[in-house]
């Protein structure tokens, strides 16, 4: 008896210890409690990544607080390491409840994440999507890198200046559900079956999917190689794919041969470019993207803009831009990284 | 006996957990005792939960199912069909639950009748289904579920959101099938490997494929809560929430080689991770933080229960001469 219960006292300690861990780690993240007022001097901007810890990700909301610091606002990048929508539903409920001014939310599930930021719209808070749109009801400006067009154009210019005769292209996309993957894929098809410029290219119709998962994408790269002996190009818009994809040409010493040239990090590529395995391949400053995204959503909160087509937000430092339809806002401006330029870049 | 005094300490434990973490919660953020949004968002749990009381009794058989995620959005992406196809709610429920049923049936045969390892077997069909889910809801997903389809998912009673009654009904059907019935007793007695199973005369074929259908029944239920919830469906629903579900009945002391837990072990278990999990994203604690902390409650879960083997391990005392 006496045995069970110092037995019981020892599991209760260990709990207590570990919880103990819990509060310790969670106090120095907790921020004051401010009275939140709903009104216009609620300074409070949250912003909801599909996911954090992807370094993609992370920088987009280095980006946002700097924005932020320089606006007087009180920017947080929130959320969980966990890449499902129930996850991401549960942060965006939970930021509700903290009544903050703005969301600025990428959509892991465009149409799932729909009604809860209908309910944050309900409660006067203004939603920006960014990166992943939504359902255009449930946001008022969605802050969009690069237009669907121009972000195909800019990755089969970018396959072009790997190798300026062209040839056969295979696609590897997230998911079927990747909404942005999907449209990029239909513009490069579009664009190459029709513009004389990107005539030397030909296509694989078949789009692969990797899950935005590095191992999934290097065994999708390797079978795409070996199936079509001919092939030249592997994009995707995918920044971990593109990588994993440089990486599988690099395991089958396919150098020279084939390339990797879609959206992919700097940080992440470098070694492959410093080896040559890859030319040029693309993508956009996240953190740009974050930056407009707050001043953005930081507009709407003061009533300077309402996201109706032509109002213009203008980035101190980045550019002005103007709102178009069905409220979107495309920042527009790719970064093609070569040898040259790639040391530059910090992301 | 010894066992029923283990199992009933770890229930202690967790509603100890439970007190303690509320207790934090209630320190890390002053939103976190709204009971509007503590019941908004105990919604969001409620697919993820309701699978791991499906998921319980096939552990208890000392087996497992990795694609009830997968089950679940087969689930709802065929209710969500039925809904555009302008189905009555009550076909497009019976039909996507024979086909959940049969996604049930067909693990439990593999594992029951062709012996495959169930790891194994639900592995592969994990990724099957997921297929068919893609395959059936398209490239886009369905997208403005509403009316009686929703229902279950996104409507209220009085304070209570209906999924979190969903989740105390099937709480309570698993707890009377694996704490009041014969079948519940089968399922400790094979998890056991007892020698009296084989004399009784207990086909061990049956009750493993019936654990599979709740499984699948659970998982069904689940889609269909999720499809009213988020009024859509797609093919990638509930991909990799199946971690969570199996921390759901690790945590909640059914022991991973079969034989032992309870249905409030289970319950408490979702009451803990959901508790600690709107905490710490109220608080906005960063999200590496937060894998950390959901990695070592797993690991208090495993380690705690098993702490006198351990220590059998360490102290082993010497045997007389």
């Amino acid at each position: 008896m006496l045995k069970s219960i110092v037995q019981r006292g020892k599991i209760a300690l260990g709990v207590v210890c570990a919880l103990a861990m819990l509060g310790s780690v969670g106090a120095c993240s907790s921020s004051a409690p401010q009275g939140a007022s709903g009104s216009s001097d609620n300074k409070k901007i949250l912003v909801i990544p599909k996911y954090t810890g992807l370094k993609y990700f992370d920088v987009s909301g280095d980006g946002a607080k700097e924005e932020g610091k320089k606006l007087g606002l009180d920017v947080q990048y929130i959320g969980t390491q966990d890449a499902t929508a129930n996850a991401q539903i549960q942060t965006i409920t939970n930021a509700i409840a903290q009544k903050p001014a703005a969301m600025v939310v990428s959509a892991i599930d465009e149409n799932a994440v729909t009604p809860i930021l209908k309910k944050a719209q309900s409660q006067g808070i203004k939603v920006v999507t960014y990166d992943a749109d939504a359902d255009s009801s449930a946001r008022t400006v969605f802050v969009n890198q690069l237009s669907y067009e121009l972000a195909a154009r800019t990755m089969l210019d970018s396959a072009l200046k790997n190798d300026p005769n062209g040839g056969l292209v295979a696609f590897i996309s997230a998911s079927p559900s990747a909404t942005n993957h999907r449209k990029h894929v239909e513009w490069m098809k579009k664009l190459i079956d029709s513009d004389a410029k990107y005539s030397k290219l030909k296509y694989v119709d078949t789009v692969q999917y990797s899950q935005d998962d590095a191992t999934k994408s290097e065994e999708i790269s390797r079978n795409l190689m070996q199936a079509h002996p001919d092939l030249k190009f592997i994009i995707s818009s995918s920044v971990p794919t593109t990588a994993a994809a440089a990486n599988a040409i690099e395991n089958a010493g396919k150098q020279g041969q084939v390339y990797a040239p879609g959206f992919s990090m700097p940080s992440s590529m470098s070694h492959f470019v410093e080896d040559g395995t890859i030319k040029a391949f693309c993508l956009w400053d996240p953190a740009q993207l974050g930056a407009v995204s707050v001043a953005v959503a930081d507009q709407l909160v003061q009533g300077k803009i309402t996201g109706k087509k032509g109002e213009k937000v203008k980035v101190d430092g980045i550019g002005e831009f103007t709102i178009g339809d069905k409220g979107e806002l495309n920042v527009d401006k790719p970064l093609t990284f070569t040898k040259d330029n790639i040391s530059q870049y910090k992301f | 006996m010894k066992s029923f005094i283990r199992r009933y300490q770890w229930q202690e434990v967790l509603i100890g957990l439970l007190v303690i973490a509320v207790f934090i919660g209630t320190q890390l953020s002053p939103y976190f005792l709204n009971y509007l949004n503590l019941a908004n968002s105990s919604v969001t749990f409620v697919p993820t939960a309701l699978m791991g009381l499906g998921l319980f009794p096939i552990v208890v058989l000392g087996e497992i199912d990795i694609s009830l995620t997968s089950t679940l959005a087969v689930s709802a992406v065929l209710y969500a069909r039925c809904w555009e196809a302008g189905m009555p709610v009550v076909e497009g429920a019976l039909i996507s639950l024979a086909v959940a049923v049969v996604m049930g049936v067909v693990n439990g045969v593999l594992v029951a009748v062709a012996k495959l390892p169930s790891m194994a077997v639900t592995l592969g069909t994990m990724g099957a289904y997921r297929g068919a889910a893609y395959l059936i809801a398209g490239d886009a997903g369905i997208n403005g579920i509403e009316g009686g389809y929703a229902s279950l998912g996104s409507t209220w009673v009085g304070y209570i959101p209906v999924p979190v009654l969903v989740f105390a009904i099937v709480a309570f059907v698993i707890w009377v099938i694996m704490a009041k019935t014969n079948y519940g007793q089968y399922c400790y007695a094979i998890g056991n490997q007892a020698p009296a199973v084989k004399s009784a005369g207990i086909s061990i074929t049956f009750v493993k494929i019936v654990a599979y259908v709740l499984g699948a029944v659970t998982a069904w239920l689940a889609g269909v809560v999720w499809a009213g919830q988020y009024a859509s469906a797609r093919g990638d629903n509930a991909d990799g929430t199946i971690m969570l579900v199996l921390t759901i009945v690790v945590l909640g002391g059914v022991s991973i080689f079969g034989g032992s837990g309870l249905t409030s072990g289970v319950v408490l278990a979702v009451a803990l991770l959901f508790v600690v999990q709107s905490a710490m994203s109220l608080a906005n604690v960063p999200g590496t933080t937060q894998t950390l902390i959901s990695g070592l409650i797993l690991l208090i879960a495993i380690v705690l229960p098993n702490l006198s083997r351990l220590k059998e391990l360490i102290v082993k005392k010497p045997t007389t001469k």
